[in-house]
Formats: structure tokens, C-alpha cells, sequence
């Protein structure tokens, strides 16, 4: 394309944005509902997302050891489990630290109730690794994997919790993609239902600009343009909305689940838009393009 | 200029538009088509224009084959032909001097040469001070002046036109053919489709006749023939 075919295509694009008055506006307004639920959608799914790899994180298995087991045996394990890409994390507790976190936990501001034992610690053979797993789908290999050393005395872990959790991401994922894929199919239409209109409306100027011997470039230009303009304003407008609602919703929810306050782990709204924002202005202007050039496309048979 | 060597066109499901069709039209002449609405012209307008093309024979414009060129090329081909049609076409939401610009825009014309020509082209039809106006506020003769402004925007070297005076009165029908006398002495090739008896019968210039999409008379100093006449109106 020359850039007199650009310039005149961003002029006409433009004009005609503003020609076509309320046609514009419910074009604009189709991209914009598409895009909102986009967005709705993006963001309820990387939150659930979010969450449950916070979640994850924070369920995984306990292993206790046989009693002769060292710390340095302990450690080494510790190290081959970091090694492991299902490993997100392993904690080393020893059995002293087991005890102060017992004691804090237990006995907390009435100390004096703890004389008794002196120095004794009741937990001396429960030092433990606390392994936490990044993908929960992997938790019964690596349970496997653990029973089979031979230091290793007991392995506890939340098996059910992790059923569900698994259950939960697997639905969230195929439910986005089934909502995606039919989301972006209805923008398609809805927008090249739009365009065509517009297209319609302005028969008469592409057949003048045909006989004239204007180029296909210089007919498909400005509707080009145009679509894509309808669909970045359109996708804006959700985008704007986003960001000064977000924050808020967010805390209502905090508010209204606060016995769930430990697992409504939110991301924040910058996190989210530097994903959103290419997400909605590229889907936006590619609805619009796409929606244009199918259309525009079925008027330049020459 | 124009050559069609024995052009038939079929449509699908038989029907012969054009059958063995084959004239020549020289550079600078001036020609009146005539015929019976149905007997072709419209088919032999849109075949010069590369909209359809033709079920055998060839169409030489300016010595080229068009059935041969690229699509891309066909754009070339229709900015050496200014078309005027009976509804004028003019955009009603543009101004008189919009509407002429127009036709230089999309081809691409630097801003500053449309600047100079458009004024020149608007003084040329006679419609020097309507650059503001917009064309439901024109006349039909001055909205036909704007469509031959805009037709010869990019200097064709033939102007074709479709009835030009379909939609006009007797008044306003003889002011666009004396412009068009006009743009024919200043060089330009000019094809005129019409069924106005009197403009033809008046003007004396080459007559070609067709009837039931084949030529059925070419009169170098034609008039309208009579019997077609008779069956036309």
C-alpha cells in the first residue's frame, strides 16, 4: 500500500466513522459487549487461575522419617526434590522447629503451662518436609516416589483436596476455551453483519470508485481502516470500564466472602491489563479487520 | 481506439446479449450508439469496462486487448475511460467540488494537482461558484456537468456515456451534447448511448444501430433509422 493509498485510506476511515453517525455507534457498541466479555472473562479466568496455584501452593504432602534418619539424609532429600519440576517448593522443618511452632500455635500467651517439659521435646523425631507442588496432577507419582525411600516413614497427603482442585482446573480451562471459541465466532458475525451494512449503505460510492479505476487497495482501504477504528474504540471502552471498576468489585467480593478471605487471593489491575490491553485492542481491531475484509471483499469481483 | 473483432457475449442460460459484434471507433471521433432497450448497449458498455467479459472475440482499447490483462490492470484500463451515466451517480452527501475531487483521490492524484484541476474541470462544464453546493440542490443538466467533470478528472482519451440525456429536458439535453461536442473537439473520443431521435437525427455524426445484439446499421453521417425508431417509441 502507498502511502497516499494509507493517508487517503485514515482520512476516508475516519470520515466515514464519523458519516455514518449511529451506525458507527452500534458497530462500535457490538465490538465494545464482545470485548467486554472478553475481558469479564479473561479476568474471572486468570483470577480462578491465579487462585488455584496460590491454593496449590499451599496444599501438598508432609513427609516424616524413620528414627534413625540424620538431617544431613533429610537435606539430601530435600535437594532431589527440588530438582523435580512438579516441586514448587520443599520446607525443611526440623523437630525444634516443629515444637516452637507448636508451642506458638498451642500454648501461645500461657507459657508458664509449658514448665513441665523442661527441655524435652516431645517432637524430637518428627523433623519433616513440607513439599509444595506446582502441578497437583503430579502429586501421586511424586507420593510414589517418596514412599519408596527407605528413610522415609510416613507420607501424608490431602488426596481429596487435590482431586478437586484438578476437577476445578480442568473445567475452568475447557469451559474458556468452548466460551472463547464461540464469543469471537459471534463478534465475527456480528461485526461483519455491521460492515456489510456499511458497505451497503455506500454500493453506490465503491462502484463510482470502480469505474473511476480506483485500485482494490484504494476501495478496501477505508472500510479496512474503518473497521479497524470500530473495533479499537470499541474495544477501549470495556478497557476503561475495567480499570475503574475492578478495584472495586474486587474489594466487594473480599467484603461479601470474608470467612474465604485466605483463598480469595485477587491479581492486581496492572497485572491484568498487561495481558488485557493487547488482548482487547487486538481482538477489537481484528474482529473489525476481519469483519470488513470478508465483507468488502464479496464487492471487488472485478 | 476502439476495436471489437466479432464479440458475442451468452449469458448463462443462452441468452445471446451480443452476437458477432465487430466495429472500430478511431481516435477522436464522435458516436452515437442506438438500439432497442434490450438490444445489447448495456451488455457492450460494461464489456468496454472489463465488468463482464466476452464469451469469444476481443475488445482492443488503445490497441490492448483487455480480455489479456491482469485483474490488477483493469483499474489502469478504466482511468483511460470517463463514464457518464443517465442517473448522473454523483455522492449526495458531497459538495460539487468533493464529488470531481473524488475522482482523483482514488486515483491517486497528488493533493496540489487536485487543487488546480478540479477548479479548471468545473469551469470547463460551466459550473464555475457550485463548488459548495451539493447535488439535490443542482439542477439535473448541472448534476449531469458535475458527472462529466468527474468523468474526465484523470484526462481519459475516451468518454463513454450512457444516456446522458435520459433524465433531462430538451433544453438541458442540448447543453450536455454541445459539451460534449466540446470535450470531442479538444481531442477526447466520445461514445454516446442514447435513444434521443432528435439530438441524433440534429447532430449528423456516425450512427452505429444495434438490434437484437447485432449491428444493424453503421452510418458514418447517421440519423436514427426509422423503423427502429418506430419500435422504440
Amino acid at each position: 500500500m502507498s502511502l497516499r493509498t494509507l493517508l487517503y485510506s485514515f482520512s476516508q476511515g475516519i470520515q466515514n466513522l464519523f458519516k455514518n453517525g449511529w451506525m458507527s455507534v452500534v458497530s462500535v457498541m457490538t465490538i465494545a459487549v464482545n470485548v467486554f466479555v472478553i475481558v469479564v472473562f479473561y479476568t474471572v479466568v486468570t483470577n480462578i487461575g491465579f487462585m488455584m496455584t496460590e491454593f496449590e501452593k499451599n496444599i501438598g504432602v508432609a513427609v516424616f522419617f524413620q528414627d534413625d534418619t540424620t538431617e544431613a539424609q533429610i537435606l539430601e532429600l530435600k535437594a532431589m526434590m527440588e530438582k523435580r519440576s512438579e516441586v514448587y517448593r520443599v520446607e525443611y522443618i526440623s523437630a525444634e522447629a516443629a515444637w516452637e511452632s507448636f508451642k506458638d500455635k498451642y500454648f501461645g500467651q500461657r507459657q508458664e503451662l509449658l514448665a513441665g517439659f523442661g527441655e524435652d521435646n516431645p517432637l524430637a523425631k518428627s523433623a519433616s518436609l513440607q513439599i509444595s507442588l506446582a502441578d497437583i496432577s503430579k502429586q501421586g507419582t511424586l507420593v510414589q516416589v517418596l514412599k519408596s525411600e527407605p528413610i522415609v516413614r510416613y507420607v501424608r497427603e490431602t488426596r481429596d483436596v487435590t482431586y478437586v482442585v484438578e476437577a476445578l482446573n480442568k473445567l475452568v480451562t475447557y469451559v474458556s476455551i468452548g466460551l472463547l471459541i464461540i464469543l469471537i465466532l459471534l463478534a465475527l458475525f456480528l461485526i461483519s453483519n455491521t460492515i456489510r451494512l456499511a458497505v451497503t449503505l455506500r454500493n453506490e460510492e465503491i462502484s463510482i470508485m470502480r469505474y473511476i479505476g480506483a485500485r482494490n487497495m484504494m476501495i478496501r482501504g477505508p472500510f479496512l481502516v474503518e473497521g479497524i477504528l470500530i473495533g479499537l474504540i470499541g474495544a477501549s471502552i470495556p478497557l476503561v470500564l475495567f480499570y475503574y471498576t475492578y478495584p472495586e468489585v474486587v474489594l466487594q467480593i473480599q467484603k461479601s466472602y470474608a470467612i474465604l478471605s485466605d483463598y480469595l487471593i485477587f491479581l492486581s489491575r496492572e497485572r491484568i491489563l498487561q495481558i488485557l490491553i493487547p488482548i482487547a485492542l487486538g481482538s477489537g481491531a481484528g474482529i473489525g479487520y476481519m469483519g470488513s475484509r470478508i465483507t468488502v471483499g464479496k464487492y471487488l469481483k472485478v | 481506439m476502439i476495436r471489437l473483432e466479432n464479440v458475442t457475449k451468452e449469458y448463462p442460460g443462452g441468452v445471446k446479449a451480443l452476437d458477432q459484434v465487430s466495429f472500430k471507433i478511431n481516435k477522436g471521433e464522435f458516436v452515437f450508439i442506438v438500439g432497442d432497450s434490450g438490444s445489447g448497449k448495456t451488455t457492450l458498455f460494461k464489456l468496454l469496462l472489463r465488468e463482464i467479459e466476452a464469451s469469444s472475440g476481443a475488445i482492443y482499447i488503445e490497441d490492448v486487448d483487455i480480455a489479456r490483462i491482469h485483474k490488477s490492470k483493469v483499474p489502469k484500463l478504466r482511468r483511460s475511460l470517463g463514464v457518464v451515466f443517465q442517473d448522473f451517480r454523483l455522492l449526495k452527501d458531497r459538495t460539487v467540488y468533493e464529488n470531481v475531487a473524488f475522482a482523483l483521490e482514488v486515483t491517486e492524484t497528488p493533493k496540489s494537482v487536485i487543487r488546480k484541476t478540479v477548479p479548471a474541470l468545473l469551469n470547463m462544464v460551466g459550473l464555475k461558484g457550485y463548488e459548495k453546493k451539493k447535488p439535490n440542490q443542482l439542477s439535473g443538466g448541472e448534476q449531469q456537468r458535475v458527472a462529466l467533470a468527474r468523468a474526465l478528472a484523470n484526462n481519459p482519451p475516451i468518454l463513454l456515456a450512457d444516456e446522458p440525456t435520459g433524465n433531462l429536458d430538451p433544453q438541458r439535453s442540448w447543453a450536455i451534447i454541445n459539451l460534449l461536442k466540446d470535450i470531442n473537439l479538444r481531442g477526447t473520443t466520445v461514445v454516446v448511448i442514447t435513444h434521443d431521435r432528435e439530438i441524433v437525427n440534429t447532430m449528423k455524426k456516425r450512427v452505429i444501430t444495434i438490434q437484437n445484439g447485432r449491428i444493424a446499421r453503421d452510418d458514418t453521417r447517421g440519423e436514427y433509422w426509422h423503423e427502429l425508431t418506430h419500435s422504440t417509441i
